[in-house]
């Protein structure tokens, strides 16, 4: 399958000389598009950082990173427009769905293509078509407060996709739900993955998920070590490795 | 595009409303100020333009008769009369009192005029309703904004006048409206003595051998009665011949007479500048204050609404949204309170101007003026809003 993320020895330090802390140490991962994978690890291990580097809001020291055929980081940003890049080429899902309160559901998800500069039309059709997808059409005209937390995170899943982006990274995006609800989330993540050949990466602490994962990267003291299949890893990402 | 603004407008209109109308009242109260302000000036002017003078003759050396007391002889009018370009000029007085009206106090400005002829400088320019004095005595003609009607009596002093004619807007520069007397009548009732005072007088005069000579008691009761009345008036009020200039008509009465004569430039600019202009210090004082507690309210409310949003404009952040499109959403809220605020305090104001007891004059200029203000205050207060926003790092929408 062909590559949606690559990331090679990414290097993250904070400050300098004694008080540098070195959170990400040389990071290696790649997933291929259509691929969810998993990346567990204990707290302080370095995954919000990671995640803050994939997503451009916190410049690496060193390292490379490639979102299909576009090198977007190589010692230095390689895209002069860090908003576009998280725009155009990444979609993010966070720990709770954090829509906008004051759009109803189908602007909420319409919102990104209106800001990439497609017809307001246009951009509503894209959400409809992918809230049909995702099962909450029917409550298209809704206001986020009147979502269950299951169609919130649905609503949030169609916004990350709505752009047709590469790579969708998602922050904890089962905490706030029950066994059932977070098991069908990371099916509906796996199925859009393959249908849109979505890159996902699942940053989670959740038990319940981690065995459904066919890769997982466990982050420690800022190094990825890739796993298998998960079956044994606790909450904290400890495990066979 | 969609407005990202309106719809939060519309998600919680209803505070956004009561924030607006909150914000109007203050502006409204803003705009009455200014109301005030002007309705000081105007009754200034109208002073000046319903006495029906080009010129004011008034003592020498004074700043009357509405800035300064002034007293000059009634019989200073006859050879002004008779100047080059002078057209009419008639004695007035002006005597500010509080007369007592079907149990209420109302405060008024007594003028004396003379009603020989109608148009004289000093009468009323129009009537609402009833006639003109045309009797010597016991006469008048009140302003509506005293509450009189026709037929009513009022006393002034001694005597009681019944109320014959109605007119508006004329009032002094302080506002108070005016009640029209013959000028015998007015004369009478300011230069009134008490009548100890009389007795008193009459004692001295009859006591003096000069005053009361023996064997000629028409002496004392001609001394007697000059002494028990006034001739005086507080100003000649001129109208100047068509075609005349004022100022040179004014310079010739200078030249010829032991006077003081203002044009009306200079008349404007005594009430104006002069009378006016602490009052109008005070109330720019006001505004001022006015302005900055309404640029602190904006500011606070705007900073408080993009502070509650910060989560939202970190999501908004991190998925691509433009600096501009952020700033520019709380921009148009700003402006949007201001256009709630403005709109509302316009309607207040004007609904609540008839019943300030001072005429409150709000002229469309100012609206305009006041509107442009408050749109550039809240854009101004929602820099700081915007500051706070901009500074939100879009990894806080990322949880750790």
């Amino acid at each position: 399958m062909a590559e949606g993320i690559r990331i090679e020895n990414l290097v993250k330090t904070y400050g300098s000389g004694d008080t540098a802390v070195h959170a990400l140490r040389g990071v290696n991962m790649s997933v291929a598009k259509g691929e969810v994978v998993g990346l567990i690890g204990p707290s302080g291990s370095g995954k919000s950082t990671l995640l803050k580097c994939l997503g451009a809001v916190i410049e690496p020291t060193s390292g490379r990173m490639t979102i299909g055929d576009t090198v977007i980081y190589d010692d230095g940003w390689k895209v002069g427009d860090l908003r576009a890049l998280r725009r155009d080429l990444i979609g993010f899902i966070f720990q709770a769905p954090y829509l906008i309160p004051f759009l109803d559901v189908t602007d909420n998800v319409a919102l990104l293509p209106m800001l990439a500069g497609k017809p307001n039309a246009e951009a509503r059709k894209e959400a409809r078509d992918l809230l049909e997808a995702l099962d909450v059409a029917h409550r298209a005209a809704a206001m986020p407060s009147q979502l269950s937390g299951g169609e919130q995170q649905r609503v949030a899943i169609a916004r990350a996709l709505v752009n047709r982006p590469p790579v969708i990274l998602a922050d904890e995006p089962t905490a706030p739900l029950d066994s059932v609800r977070a098991l069908a989330v990371v099916d509906l993540l796996n199925t859009m993955a393959r249908q849109f050949e979505t890159a996902i990466i699942v940053v989670t602490h959740d038990e319940k998920i981690i065995p459904t994962f066919r890769r997982l990267y466990n982050i420690r003291d800022g190094v990825t070590v890739q796993e298998g299949p998960a079956g044994s890893h606790g909450p904290d990402g400890a495990g066979k490795s | 595009m969609i407005s990202l603004a309106g719809r939060d407008i519309l998600h919680g209109w209803g505070k956004f409303v009561l924030t607006g109308m909150g914000l109007g009242l203050l502006i409204g109260v803003t705009l009455s100020m200014a109301g005030v302000y002007r309705g000081m000036i105007d009754d200034a002017q109208a002073l000046l333009d319903n006495s029906g003078a080009d010129l004011w003759v008034v003592q020498k050396d004074t700043l009357g008769p509405y800035a300064e007391p002034s007293s000059l002889s009634e019989d200073a009018e006859r050879p002004i009369r008779a100047m080059a370009g002078v057209d009419r000029a008639a004695g007035v007085t002006y005597l500010t009192m509080q007369i007592a009206h079907q149990g209420k106090d109302v405060r008024v400005m007594v003028v004396g005029a003379e009603v020989a002829q109608p148009g004289e400088p000093g009468q009323p320019p129009h009537l609402l309703a009833g006639r003109r004095i045309v009797q010597g005595h016991y006469e008048a003609v009140a302003d509506v904004k005293t509450g009189f009607a026709i037929g009513d009596q009022v006393k002034v002093r001694r005597n009681t006048y019944r109320i014959v004619g109605l007119t508006s807007r004329m009032v002094s520069s302080g506002g108070d409206p005016m009640l029209f007397l013959s000028l015998k009548d007015a004369q009478e009732a300011q230069f009134e003595k008490d009548a100890d005072a009389i007795v008193r007088q009459r004692a001295r005069t009859t006591s003096s051998p000069m005053l009361n000579p023996p064997g000629n008691p028409a002496v004392a009761e001609a001394v007697n009665a000059a002494q028990a009345s006034s001739t005086n008036v507080n100003a000649v009020l001129v109208t100047v011949a068509p075609g005349a200039d004022a100022d040179a008509v004014a310079a010739t009465i200078r030249r010829w007479q032991r006077v003081t004569v203002y044009t009306r430039a200079q008349m404007e600019e005594i009430l104006v500048d002069k009378m006016i202009a602490n009052s109008a210090r005070q109330i720019g004082m006001f505004l001022v204050i006015l302005a900055i507690v309404s640029a602190a309210i904006v500011a606070f409310i705007i900073y408080t609404m993009t502070i509650g949003k910060i989560r939202e404009i970190a999501v908004l952040k991190l998925i691509g949204t433009r600096n501009r499109t952020i700033a520019g959403m709380i921009l148009q809220q700003a402006l949007g309170l201001g256009l709630i605020g403005f709109a509302v305090g316009k309607i207040v104001a004007t609904f609540w101007a008839p019943f300030f007891p001072k005429y409150v004059l709000l002229l469309p200029a100012d609206s305009v003026r006041g509107f442009v203000a408050v749109m550039a205050i809240c854009a101004l207060v929602s820099l700081l809003a915007i500051h706070a926003a901009l500074k939100v790092d879009p990894a806080e929408a990322i949880g750790g």
